[in-house]
Formats: structure tokens, C-alpha cells, sequence
């Protein structure tokens, strides 16, 4: 059985128990929805919020460099640390923000195997609902990778050309365009659909029942033999709003060793309301 | 107690029981064969609203005799809105608090109920019928709670808890199999946590094992609260396949259309999951003709109004408030 292409960057819920507290090792929990983290976290773990915390509160986009800074600084994260991010929903905004440390170039990031839902259901593993009252540091970055992003004029042109993956993390009936979102989602958009050309592999089946990523040798069989995904190509994943293409991101990126894969986290809710974009859409 | 003359000391003697069972009412206009005697029960007519007083006291009963809730400890539970509504009455009335944690999609109604009965309200996008195993949702977050205040929470949990079984093992098997003098051939009802099909089904499987047991479930994407569509109930921990001889797939829509038929043919205030039953149970007396069969009805119309103007939009009212 084949490794992973890079498996420093995931670790299990047995790892993080055992390195509870060791200096040099931050958690932080980054969950879809925001009353997780209250209601009960691993104990020493920070909350962030990717709604408040995350997003810059008056344009569309990631934070700034400075607000990203400024979240670790007041975390009390430095840029040495090994920083270990879990969340709800299959850590699909624990993989948003691995992919947002990684493009402000935070070194040692990882994922824990699995998420809240692994730590919660294992009799051995505690919760907490007191929150850490880490010393502010002075986070700088030093060096970002904004390449890891993907932007509209990209993407449209991985739509028209043979030399891209694009990929489609969204449930089918999003892809098909039969709903335009899940039930109950805020964000939205005018039309309902796919980008011309991309190929429909739902993040969901990328893991197993327990929350954890499937092996290396059943993901490079989904990928590359039965959706026809090439390795060699660059790859760009989207969704609604970025979250769930994280996942997909990481999974193509540093589970299955991916040369060029970016995110785009414009997603649906930017192309879905775009005038004049082409959009595919089973009749 | 004394049933016959209804009085009692507290409102938990009115819990049903073998003594005490909820009614069986028989379905006249709308039964489609003479040759048919069709009843339903009226869960509705147990003191706090539902089917779910019967598991609700039984776990509860548990927690306090094994001095689960003492110290001030407290429950929390996932609910889509009966278990809650029954837990939080009788919680209160002892006086232990409840935190009920309900899928966003609920009907207003019941998480209003839920805040006046005493509870504390915690409201998550989930299913209408919470899932046990990895998922995120009302479920998980329960157990959180639990898990990271154990001094301050206890979770029952209806949906894997052995007690939800028992309860209609003891309770509402053997008050079929006495109200039908044994006479019952068909059993139609619904499944969500699957404790009712459980235990009462084991009961009557065990006296009359030619009984039919009928499950009607909603098609994919329901609004039925506290019902699983087919593919989900594999997922029940409680689910027992061997017990049920036929599920029957409805399409949701028609569970608040056979509402009215139940409203104003019979006068029977009834619920949408009844409906839902009721339309499998009339599909099945189409076909076969004869027998003897009872229908569990859930719960009444009342927690569903604006479930039911959502669905019938013609019940709108107009006019100044």
C-alpha cells in the first residue's frame, strides 16, 4: 500500500492526544457552524471563526496579511509553531484554513485525521468548554504563496482548455444544477449549474465512514482511474463558497502529490452570478 | 389512580399504559373496504402531545434511579420536537432542566413549545430525523454538550437508547394486542428512532407472528419532522429489518392533502405523519380487502399549522391580525 504524497501535513486524533499541551503545538478549531467550538472543544484549542475571522468583513476576500497577523498574534501562535487545525463537517473549514496558513506561509500546518466528530465519538478523548488564554505574540509573515489561489480570468480560461482539471467538489444535484445550494444555505446564486468542461467528484468521496481520508491507493483510483483526473495537468477545485474545494484541494495537493492544484474560492457563488458566463446544465 | 374516573394526583398518572392505553378510534368515512375494520391510536391523547411521552418517561425514569440527575445535573437531548416537548414537561415538573438540541427545520410551532415547557433551545441545520453515526448535526452536538459539561448534561438519547424499545414492549404492544381482543392483522405505522416498530412489533410478532407490519415513509427531501426517508434507516441504531414485512414510499406532498381528509372526514385532528400512515394504510386495504389493522397516530395537527400552510397554501388566512 502507497503513502501518501505528503503525510506530515495529517495527523491522527491518538497523535494530538498524546502532544495535548506541549509547547510548540497550537490547535485550532475551525468549524462551519460556529457554536461547535463553544459548546465543547479539545482542551488548549483556539476557536476561529471563518465567518468573522476569515473573511475580510467589508470587501469579498481572505483576510489581509495584517488581519492574518493579527489572528495568530492574538492567538498567541508563532510562525515555528506546528499548528494542528480540526473542524466539524469533515474539516471542510479546517481545510480552508490550511489552505489560507499555507498562502500566508505558515511552515508546519496539519490536518487532524477525521475531525471534531472522530475526537468526539472516542470514548478515550476529552472535550472542554474552557477556552485557552494564550499569550499574544508577534506573528509576521514573511513569505505568501498566492499561487494556491485561484481568480475568475484563470478559470475561465481552465474552462475552454484541455490542459486543466477542473473539478467540481459539489453534491450532484448542485452539479446537475437540479438545486443551487443545500437547503438552508445563505449564499446563493442567479443561476444553477456547472462550469463548462469541469468534472463532478463530490469532496464526500474522498472519505470514509469514521470522517478520516480514505488511503492513498483509493484516492489516486477514484481520481485519476475512474474520474479521469490527469496527474500531470494543473488542477483547479471550486464549490459554493470555497469551504468544501478546500478539502479537495488538500486532497489532490498533499495527499495525492498534485504539481500545481489551486483553490477557488470564488466558487459557485461568484460564477453562478456572473453575467455572460457560460454555464453547463442537464436539461 | 382511579382510570375510570379520571382523576388523578399528578399528571404523570396519566401516562398510558396497559390499565390506561391511549384510544383506538375507528376510521369510518375513510376506510376503503367494509370488509376492512380499520383503527387508529390517538398518541395525541397522552398528556404531553405524542408517542414520545412512552420512551420519554421511560428514560427519564431510568436517569433518576440510577441517580443520573442528581447535584443539579441536568439533560440534554437531539429531538425534531416530541421527545423534547414530553422530556421538557416532565423534566420541568421534577425539576431538572433540559437543553434540546432540534434541526433548524422544525416547525416553529414546536420550538416555541419547547422554550415555554422550560427548555433551553439550541437549533442546528440538520436533518428533520437526526442521524446517529459521523455526521455532524443535532446528534453530535448533544453529545458535545455532554461530553465537555458531564457535571451539567446527561444525553437519554432516544435514538440509541434500549429503553425507547422498551417502553412500547411493555406499553403500547400489549395495549394493541388487549384493545383488538387479539384480533389485530395489521400494524401500520411510521418509523423514525424506530423505538415504537420496535418494541411493539416484537410484542405482536410474538403473540400473532402472521401479524403485518407496515412501515410508510416519506419520499427523499420530506418535511415530515421526526421521520426518516428509506435510505436513511440504516442508519437507526434501533432498526430492527427482520420485524417489518412491507415499507411502503409516500410522496410527502400527500401526507398533508390525507391531514384534511383526516380533519374533516373523521374529526380527527391529526398530524402529517398520520397522514402519511393513513395513506399507506389505504393503499394496502385497495389492494388486500379484508383484516383487522391499527394505525399509530403520532401526534395531532397542532404543532403543524404552519407546516400545513406552507403545504396547502390555500389556508392562508387574510385579514387584519
Amino acid at each position: 500500500m502507497s503513502e501518501y504524497a505528503h503525510p506530515e501535513v495529517l495527523v491522527d486524533t491518538d497523535w494530538v492526544k498524546k502532544n495535548l499541551g506541549k509547547p510548540g503545538i497550537r490547535l485550532v478549531e475551525i468549524d462551519v457552524d460556529t457554536k461547535g467550538y463553544d459548546a465543547g472543544h479539545i482542551p488548549g484549542a483556539v476557536g476561529f471563526n471563518w465567518e468573522t475571522e476569515l473573511q475580510d468583513q467589508v470587501n469579498r476576500d481572505i483576510i489581509s496579511k495584517e488581519n492574518f497577523e493579527q489572528l495568530l498574534s492574538g492567538a498567541g501562535i508563532s510562525p515555528d509553531d506546528t499548528v494542528v487545525l480540526y473542524g466539524d463537517n469533515n474539516n471542510w473549514f479546517a481545510a480552508y484554513g490550511f489552505w489560507l496558513f499555507k498562502m500566508y506561509g505558515h511552515q508546519d500546518v496539519r490536518l487532524m485525521d477525521g475531525g471534531r466528530i472522530k475526537w468526539l465519538n472516542e470514548d478515550d478523548k476529552e472535550l472542554t468548554i474552557d477556552k485557552p488564554a494564550p499569550t499574544p505574540s508577534t506573528y509576521k509573515v514573511t513569505s505568501t504563496d498566492m499561487d494556491l489561489r485561484a481568480h475568475i480570468p484563470l478559470v475561465m480560461e481552465a474552462s475552454k482548455s484541455s490542459s486543466f482539471n477542473l473539478v467540481d467538489v459539489r453534491s450532484p444535484d448542485e452539479y446537475t444544477g437540479k438545486i443551487i445550494a443545500p437547503p438552508g444555505m445563505n449564499e446563493t446564486a442567479q443561476r444553477g449549474g456547472h462550469i463548462p468542461s469541469a468534472k463532478s467528484i463530490p469532496w464526500s468521496l474522498a472519505v470514509k465512514e469514521d470522517a478520516t481520508f480514505k488511503s492513498a491507493d483509493a484516492l489516486a483510483k477514484l481520481y485519476f482511474e475512474q474520474k479521469g483526473v490527469d496527474k500531470n495537468k494543473d488542477s483547479i477545485a471550486y464549490c459554493r463558497i470555497g469551504e468544501r474545494s478546500s478539502h479537495t484541494w488538500f486532497v489532490m495537493k498533499y495527499l495525492l502529490g498534485m504539481p500545481n492544484v489551486k483553490n477557488y474560492d470564488g466558487s459557485w457563488t461568484e460564477y453562478g452570478n456572473l453575467v455572460g458566463a457560460p454555464i453547463e446544465k442537464q436539461a | 389512580m382511579d382510570h375510570r374516573a379520571r382523576v388523578y394526583n399528578d399528571v404523570f398518572e396519566m401516562l398510558p399504559s396497559v390499565e390506561n392505553p391511549s384510544p383506538l378510534v375507528r376510521i369510518n368515512r375513510l376506510c376503503p373496504s367494509p370488509e376492512f375494520t380499520l383503527y387508529a391510536k390517538l398518541e395525541w391523547m397522552n398528556p404531553f402531545g405524542s408517542v414520545k411521552d412512552r420512551a420519554a418517561w421511560a428514560m427519564l425514569c431510568d436517569l433518576e434511579s440510577r441517580g443520573e440527575l442528581s447535584d443539579g445535573r441536568g439533560l440534554v437531548e437531539p429531538t425534531s420536537g416530541n421527545t423534547g416537548i414530553s422530556l421538557a414537561a416532565m423534566a420541568s415538573a421534577r425539576g431538572h432542566a433540559l437543553r434540546a438540541v432540534v434541526p433548524s427545520g422544525i416547525p416553529q410551532e414546536k420550538k416555541v413549545l419547547l422554550k415555554i415547557l422550560g427548555a433551553e433551545l439550541d437549533v442546528v441545520s440538520d436533518e428533520l430525523c437526526p442521524s446517529p453515526g459521523m455526521g455532524d448535526g443535532s446528534i453530535n452536538l448533544a453529545k458535545t454538550h455532554a461530553k465537555a459539561q458531564p457535571k451539567r448534561f446527561v444525553m437519554p438519547n432516544q435514538y440509541e437508547n434500549e429503553l425507547n424499545v422498551r417502553a412500547h414492549l411493555e406499553t403500547t404492544g400489549p395495549e394493541l394486542w388487549r384493545q383488538t381482543e387479539g384480533q389485530i392483522t395489521h400494524l401500520f405505522l411510521s418509523l423514525g428512532t424506530c423505538g415504537t416498530v420496535t418494541g411493539a412489533g416484537r410484542f405482536l410478532r410474538e403473540k400473532r407472528p402472521d401479524i403485518k407490519i407496515i412501515a410508510v415513509q416519506p419520499s427523499e427531501g420530506h418535511d415530515v419532522p421526526g421521520l426518516r426517508n428509506v435510505q436513511q434507516l440504516d442508519s437507526c441504531e434501533l432498526f430492527d429489518r427482520s420485524l417489518i414485512d412491507e415499507i411502503i414510499e409516500i410522496d410527502y406532498e400527500l401526507a398533508y392533502a390525507r391531514v384534511l381528509d383526516l380533519c374533516r372526514e373523521e374529526g380527527l385532528l391529526a398530524g402529517p405523519s398520520c397522514g402519511l400512515i393513513y395513506e399507506g394504510a389505504r393503499r394496502v386495504i385497495e389492494n388486500e380487502r379484508r383484516g383487522f389493522g391499527v394505525m399509530i397516530f403520532p401526534d395531532s395537527v397542532f404543532k403543524y399549522v404552519s407546516s400545513l400552510v406552507k403545504h396547502i397554501p390555500e389556508l392562508a388566512v387574510d385579514g387584519p391580525a
